[in-house]
């Protein structure tokens, strides 16, 4: 039976503790997250102005790293490979591309910082996620004007899209004490060494902190470092923990979502030709 | 030239970070505890902070010639 526990939660980030559902399972949904899941990204952008120190390159790859809000985006734009197209062939239109623009002038003896808040977007619901990250700066007489072009991508065609920093899965760690060899009080030598500290002496017995288990980085230092050969670090059959850790352009709840829809789409797409070429009935 | 947007290696974002933990570092706080604070838990965010220098300060006063 499928269970899942759930070890942290807020807007950015979501660690489940699942038990029962098969690596590869867990795995496809992973690589679902990092590399299909669409969001909106800068793409293309226009200069029409640029006296800064900073060349035009620069400028735009630091526009494309932003993230832009797509919760409402994923379902009011077409597709990223339609939008894709399109942008290749230079047609910014307005189902597909949201047109972001900054302007901006230096002043004498000062700097003059533009953020990402300084951008005007052309669509309320695709904005950048934070005011107060930095793309340029001027001084003097020096001036930008740009527009800049966002639409729906995926991470498999730059990073930029992917909805998340991380996502990845990892053993419960599960360890074993052989009480009958451990020296407890007059050893110690695996509570020093643990990095995570997950051991700690409880009326002179040795114990594992439950509550810090999942810490465990199963580096097995204290595996190595134990005098008597006490500690076997091992990992639980079929339970795994899942870390997504989002960027901030869609919540982790919509992410799980959109990875199992697009991931059903795929097998039912490979189930269809299957029977198109009369393998299955 | 500037602080990156996000963490070079894992794609977190940063950017924003930047100035706070530059304005508090120069205010005599420790740099790891301001870190810890910003909630930038990573080692591969972290040396992203630690190992940058603002150096566009001097260069802005250079325009590039074209
Ligand atoms: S494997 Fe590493 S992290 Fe886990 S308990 Fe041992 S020393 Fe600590
Ligand atoms: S290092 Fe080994 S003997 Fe020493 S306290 Fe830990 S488990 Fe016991
Ligand atoms: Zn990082």
């Amino acid at each position: 039976m499928v269970e899942i526990r759930v070890l942290e939660k807020n807007p950015y980030v979501l660690k489940l503790h699942v038990k029962d559902i098969p690596l590869h399972v867990l795995n496809s949904i992973r690589r679902t997250i990092l590399s299909e899941v669409p969001t909106m990204a800068v793409d293309f952008v226009v200069f029409t102005i640029n006296s800064s120190v900073f060349y035009d390159e620069y400028i735009a790859h630091r526009l494309g790293l932003i993230p832009l809000t797509s919760e409402e985006a994923l379902e009011k734009y077409k597709s990223p490979e339609e939008c894709r197209e399109a942008g290749e062939k230079g047609v910014f239109s307005e189902d597909c591309f949201v047109k972001l623009e900054l302007e901006g002038k230096g002043r004498e003896g000062e700097i003059v910082t533009l953020y990402s808040g300084d951008l005007k977007t052309s669509d309320p619901d695709v904005k950048p996620i934070h005011d107060k990250i930095p793309i340029l700066a001027l001084t003097g007489n020096q001036e930008i004007k740009l527009e800049a072009y966002a639409r729906l991508g995926r991470g498999k065609e730059h990073a930029k899209w992917s909805p998340v920093s991380i996502a990845t899965h990892k053993y419960v760690p599960n360890i074993l004490i052989d009480y009958e060899k451990c020296k407890g009080e007059t050893c110690k030598e695996c509570i020093e060494v643990c990095p995570r500290n997950i051991f700690d002496l409880v009326d002179g017995k040795l114990i594992v902190k439950s509550e810090k288990i999942y810490e465990c980085t199963l580096c097995r230092y204290c595996e190595e470092k134990c005098p008597v050969n006490a500690i076997r670090v091992k990992w639980i059959e079929n339970e795994f923990i899942l870390t997504i850790e989002s960027t901030g352009s869609l919540s982790t709840k919509k992410i799980l979502l959109e990875a199992v829809k697009i991931l059903e789409e795929k097998i039912n797409d490979f189930i269809n030709s299957l029977k198109e070429r009369g393998v299955l009935e | 030239m500037m602080f990156p947007v996000r963490c070079f290696t894992c794609g977190a974002l940063i950017g924003h970070l930047w100035e706070e933990f530059k304005k508090r570092v120069e205010a005599g706080e420790d740099p790891g505890k301001v870190l810890d604070d910003l909630g930038v838990k990573r080692y591969c965010c972290r040396r992203m902070f630690l190992s940058h220098v603002d150096i566009y300060y001097e260069i802005l006063n250079f325009p590039k010639v074209s």
